[in-house]
């Protein structure tokens, strides 16, 4: 980029806003994977009218831009991978009023996640998709992402919640995708190709969602099993019985014994497994449910199974599921957090194969996440610095993919495909479909300047 | 250059942890400086990038630089939520001692620091006047209780020795005292300034003499206890001054929160009635930084008709009031927007009287709520613990 660009995108956005010091490069270069790449400048971003002016201007000199939220995502979305602008949408962050009859919340998409939900909850509401990021992501970055969470077995995942879009298109027209009714089935369905296209076909700029009433009761039970056989049987079971859990989350022994290590909650590291399970309704419902999903823990050999009998007991019980991440993290320097997720039915065989690629590579990796959507997060415990590590690693989660794909399963439930899992996309949905998408992406976006390099590599 | 010196001496030996943080971002939900600027250079991450980038030498050091590492009020909430364990005050501390010594510091605390080692304190004035706020406290003989040897040395810090703001803090205490009947001492112009502000500038070295110099004072009078009101002197004698220097504390260093609560359970006072609504805020060298949550909390509690509600933020989620660091002194601007959302919080507690424990968070936020008076029909009073439990027992 030249001077005269710089000084052109500062005409739309204002001279402070356009940031070019190699501090600011450095800061706005990287997320979650910790992988880095320097923009050339970056852009801050108050409005759709400014975006739209920076898009047609990017455009027209076929400058790569790479829109950013909170930067906190797993596979590189947020990453100016080919330089460029880095377009930041943190300032558009408003949430607006809830509107309690058609439950609907409108906000801007740099809001955070979290607001979102605190709003709605004045009112008795709330917005379900929980992504482990929900306290710093951007709603943007999850619409992009299409992200997760722990609640998805229930209440699936944050594409069941988007009503409608407005979105600037690559070559700058400002356009709203999506009706605010609870139907509509008018032209095709370009709101879900919107949503979870990870930044490359449009920048969302303000998305309206659906709230849900907060449920009246919630029951909290946690179980632990010598065996992840007899846990992954429970999984089975708690289902087979018609009892659609709202989260149901997994530890495996390796990651048992990380939070052992780290907060010595008196945890028996001898333990396969542990299940975090919760049921939410009405409360008679409820009570039902625990009483069975109890009983079902038994008869699978739970070797202990609590539920909490207050928030409190219920925030203590949870204190070893919350703690997953933070004590693999500690484990070693670098910590890689995988999604492959394969259904249900197949999470012993899932983690059986984790198990095998450990050993067969000699890596440190505790697996945890929600068993309920059969989404694990097997988690890599290194250090990056060490090149043969990083060989490793390399090479363990390729193999982690394509077992994944032998048992029918996908390379990402909910972290994305971005530049990390690029490489694998085709083996995942075939040549016919790869060519496909790369059309459509140059249907919106003819000179590829909207967040290139990313999805697609051949 | 002091890339080199980053490299060579202190952070080299942090560099796992340096390496560990994992870009995540958890940091950027409770960072009092991001949340309020958005400014991803701000952010812990953002810092640990820069400070790793010069450490690679990728990066040059710049005024830039240098306004982004000390654009921090060293709350310490991120190293709290960071889930790689990330010990980001070190880290932070580190780069700053390595700034200090390349000269490339922000100039105003360079002011600073020539001030408190031309006069032993803080201010503008001569160590002379730190007893000044005692001549307005009733039937007191200073020469009974200055250089005394006594059970307790009260140690008053700078600013509640100056600052005309804060004298009612060291006058309640010291009346306290008397009312429980405790055989205290005094320092006046022989207390030097603990050396915070030095050690959160970056400027450890310097700080040391002032270590050495307060503890063989102090020890000189043998007291059995250390008392002191101001959370950053606490947490300097208590956490700090073991690290500077080898010298022995024979003494007990406890916060006034602490020795309030034991003298109530020990009968020595005796709150009397307060039908009050009040709020407890966490300084945050006193709470997440020395980890004293429960005992002003206590206090407040033995005071009778008192109803004590939570902030929606506390105890180690407590969000800070702006003042801390030295982030006044470099942005007090920013300073004051942090202090506002906090006093957001008070508001929202419908509390009528917000107690704290430090004069800083009381400065800070007694400002921030008179800008907001416009939004309640009804005045917060913002008091030290000290003036609470004393306006209590007035009310015996």
């Amino acid at each position: 980029m030249t001077k005269k660009d710089i000084d052109a995108l500062g005409e739309i956005v204002g001279e402070k806003n356009v940031l070019t010091s190699p501090e600011d490069k450095i800061c706005y270069g990287y997320d979650a994977t910790r992988l880095e790449f320097m923009p050339e400048c970056i852009v801050l971003a108050d409005s759709k009218e400014q975006i739209s002016s920076i898009l047609i201007f990017a455009n027209k000199k076929g400058i790569p831009v790479t829109p950013r939220g909170a930067a906190t995502g797993l596979s590189g979305g947020s990453l100016p991978v080919n330089g460029g602008i880095v377009l930041v949408m943190v300032r558009m962050n408003k949430v607006y009023e809830v509107n309690k009859v058609d439950l609907l919340i409108d906000a801007q998409a740099g809001a955070i996640t979290v607001d979102i939900d605190k709003k709605a909850s004045k009112h008795g509401l709330f917005y379900p998709p929980d992504p482990g990021s929900l306290k710093s992501s951007t709603i943007g970055g999850n619409i992009a992402e299409n992200a997760g969470g722990l609640r998805g077995l229930k209440y699936g995942v944050t594409m069941d919640y988007v009503n409608s879009l407005e979105v600037v298109l690559p070559t700058g027209e400002i356009v709203n995708i999506g009706k605010n009714t609870v139907k509509s089935v008018t032209g095709y369905n370009l709101l879900d190709l919107m949503i979870g296209s990870e930044g490359t076909l449009g920048i969302i700029t303000k998305a309206s969602l659906n709230l849900l009433p907060i449920p009246d009761a919630r029951a909290s039970i946690v179980a632990s099993f010598d065996t992840l056989v007899d846990a992954a049987k429970t999984v089975r079971d708690i289902v087979g019985h018609g009892i659609i859990t709202s989260t149901l989350e997994i530890t495996d022994k390796v990651t048992i014994n990380a939070i052992e290590d780290y907060l010595g909650l008196g945890l028996d590291r001898g333990l396969g497994a542990m299940l975090f399970i919760e049921v939410d309704g009405h409360s008679s419902e409820v009570k039902d449910q625990a009483k069975l999903i109890k009983s079902v823990c038994k008869e699978n050999k739970a070797k202990d199974t609590r539920e909490a009998s207050s928030d409190e007991e219920r925030e203590e019980l949870w204190s070893a599921r919350r703690a997953a991440l933070s004590s693999l993290a500690r484990v070693r320097p670098s910590t890689i957090l995988e999604d492959a997720t394969v259904s249900r039915s197949r999470i012993v065989d899932f983690v059986d194969m984790v198990g095998r690629i450990a050993e067969k590579y000699d890596l440190k990796i505790g697996t945890f996440g929600h068993a309920g959507d059969g989404n694990l997060h097997p988690t890599i415990l290194t250090d990056l610095r060490d090149k043969k590590e990083e060989e490793k690693v390399e090479k363990a989660i390729e193999e982690l993919f394509f077992e994944t794909l032998k048992m029918d399963g996908t390379l990402s439930g909910e972290h994305g495909i971005g530049i990390t899992k690029a490489k694998f996309l085709k083996d995942e949905i075939g040549q016919e479909l790869f060519d496909i998408s790369k059309k459509i992406k140059s249907v919106f976006d003819p000179n590829n300047i909207l967040n290139p390099g990313k999805m697609f590599i051949e | 250059m002091v890339e080199e010196k980053v490299k060579e001496r202190k952070i080299s030996s942090k560099g796992d942890d340096l390496f560990s943080c994992g870009r995540c971002g958890n940091c950027l939900a409770v960072c009092p400086v991001y949340k309020e600027t958005l400014d991803e250079g701000n952010a812990p991450r953002g810092k640990l990038s820069l400070i790793e980038a010069l450490h690679k030498q990728g990066l040059q050091p710049s005024e830039k630089f240098t306004e982004k590492i000390y654009t921090c009020t060293q709350c310490n909430y991120c190293k709290n939520e960071c889930p790689s364990g990330v010990k980001v005050d070190e880290l932070f501390k580190t780069v700053r001692e390595d700034l200090v010594e390349e000269t490339r510091h922000p100039e105003v605390l360079q002011m600073l620091k020539e001030r408190i080692e031309k006069s032993y304190n803080v201010t503008f004035d001569t160590n002379e006047g730190r007893l000044e706020w005692i001549k307005k406290v009733p039937d007191i003989d200073v020469a009974d209780h200055l250089n005394k040897q006594a059970e307790v040395i009260y140690f008053v810090g700078c600013v509640s020795s100056f600052s005309p703001r804060a004298s009612s803090i060291p006058r309640a205490i010291v009346t306290l005292f008397k009312e429980a009947g405790v055989d205290f001492g005094l320092l006046g112009e022989d207390e030097w300034c603990c050396g915070f502000p030095l050690l959160s500038s970056g400027m450890k070295k310097e700080a040391i003499g002032f270590a050495d110099y307060n503890i063989e004072k102090i020890s000189s009078l043998s007291p059995k206890k250390l008392i002191t009101s101001c959370p950053s002197c606490y947490h300097t004698f208590k956490h700090e001054y073991p690290e500077l220097t080898s010298k022995k504390m024979d003494f007990e260093v406890m916060h006034i929160s602490q020795y309030l609560l034991e003298l109530i359970k020990k009968g020595d006072l005796s709150p009397g009635p307060l039908e009050l609504k009040v709020a407890y805020h966490d300084p945050c060298d006193l709470g997440r930084n020395s980890g004293i949550f429960e005992e002003p909390r206590e206090v407040i509690k033995k005071i009778p008709s008192v109803e004590l509600v939570e902030l929606a933020s506390n105890k180690m989620q407590a969000n800070c009031c702006g003042g801390g660091g030295n982030l006044e002194s470099i942005n007090p601007g920013l300073a004051a927007s942090i202090a506002a959302k906090r006093a957001s919080e008070i508001i929202e507690s419908g509390a009528r009287v917000l107690v704290s424990s430090c004069q800083q968070c009381e400065r800070t936020l007694s400002t921030a709520l008179k800008k907001k008076k416009k939004e309640i029909d009804y005045k917060i009073k913002v008091m030290d613990l000290p003036e609470l439990v004393l306006k209590s027992l007035d009310n015996k």
